[in-house]
């Protein structure tokens, strides 16, 4: 299991992105009784029998390593759902697109801690692929929402340590902004 | 700090793009790859950026690229890093956290001197295949 559903989030964001999709949306949503996770893709999806597989650990395509057994990337996510009580579905189409869903209770003494968003979405952002990733972040009502398409816009090549850096306090502000209680305070943003 | 806006976000970048051409141009850039599949977030490879990314900008080494990549079949070494500084061999780095993240760009970036006690070298030619 990953230590932080932040680095649970760039697993799965990754899988799109090797997927060869040109547009996926990630939507992280936090209220005080849900955490609800969207990543929807463009990519080459899969079909019904290939789908089941994806969800045994002990199965990967080899197409990366060619004598590797396991793929750890969704049965992370599921053993997450398991322990917890949430709920984690995947829906694929082949040549259409693949869709992740999960919800899972903040409250639940098993749940891994939320991590850090600010560096999970700076190193999504930087991964280096051709498509585009938007993001639609909230927290009790307050949103905000960044895509690649726009980042790359303003700053240019997003490697650069300077263009990592200003896109890292962007979405930094932000993320303070929509972490803000009504008296002020900051909600304590966890890092590990 | 308060919320930036995209519009902050452009001129932030121009402004600091006048401040570089304004430095002794080095167009050779030091490149650091980051292994981030799914072994290098579960043994900490985003700390071991966030550390670079700090690191690089307190010692202002501007000039270098951050990039990553899957899985380089080291999961037992994770994090790891390879490091391409020019006029140096490319060399890649087991165990990265944090502390070993900082002495790279210490004494590798800018010392110009491997950190030896975390050298791993390229896998066996048979074990690639």
């Amino acid at each position: 299991m990953h230590a932080t559903l932040c680095d649970l989030i760039t697993d799965l964001v990754q899988n799109s992105i090797e997927a060869g999709a040109s547009e996926i949306n990630l939507k992280v949503e936090e209220t005080q009784t849900n955490l609800n996770v969207v990543i929807a893709d463009n990519g080459k999806g899969m079909s019904a029998e290939l789908l089941k597989k994806a969800k045994d650990p002990f199965y990967s395509d080899g197409e990366k390593h060619k004598h590797r057994k396991v793929g750890l990337g969704l049965p992370f996510l599921f053993q997450t759902a398991e322990m917890t009580q949430g709920e984690a579905s995947i829906e694929s189409t082949e040549n259409i697109g693949t869709m992740v869903r999960f919800r899972f209770d903040p409250e639940h003494i098993d749940l891994p801690i939320f991590g850090n968003f600010t560096s999970a979405a700076v190193t999504l952002m930087s991964y280096g692929f051709e498509g585009n990733l938007s993001i639609e972040r909230s927290v009790n009502g307050e949103t905000y929402t960044v895509s690649k398409n726009e980042l790359t816009e303003a700053l240019g090549d997003l490697n650069d340590l300077e263009s990592l850096t200003l896109m890292k306090q962007f979405i930094e502000t932000n993320e303070e902004e929509i972490n803000k209680r009504p008296d002020g305070s900051n909600r304590s943003v966890q890092s590990v | 700090m308060a919320k930036m806006t995209l519009e902050e976000l452009r001129n932030l970048r121009e402004s600091k793009k006048k401040e570089m051409s304004q430095r002794d141009g080095n167009d050779k850039s030091a490149q650091i790859i980051i292994g981030m599949g799914t072994c290098g977030i579960a043994a900490g490879a985003k700390e071991a950026f966030d550390a670079f990314l700090d690191e690089l900008n307190t010692r202002e080494i501007m000039d270098t690229k951050i990039t990553q990549t899957g899985c380089m079949g080291l999961c037992f070494s994770e994090p790891t890093v390879e490091v391409d500084v020019p006029g140096m061999p490319r060399v890649i780095y087991g165990n990265v956290d944090e502390k070993v993240a900082r002495r790279i760009v210490k004494e590798h970036l800018i010392g110009k001197a491997l950190v030896s006690d975390h050298i791993f070298d390229k896998p066996a030619a048979d074990i690639i295949k």
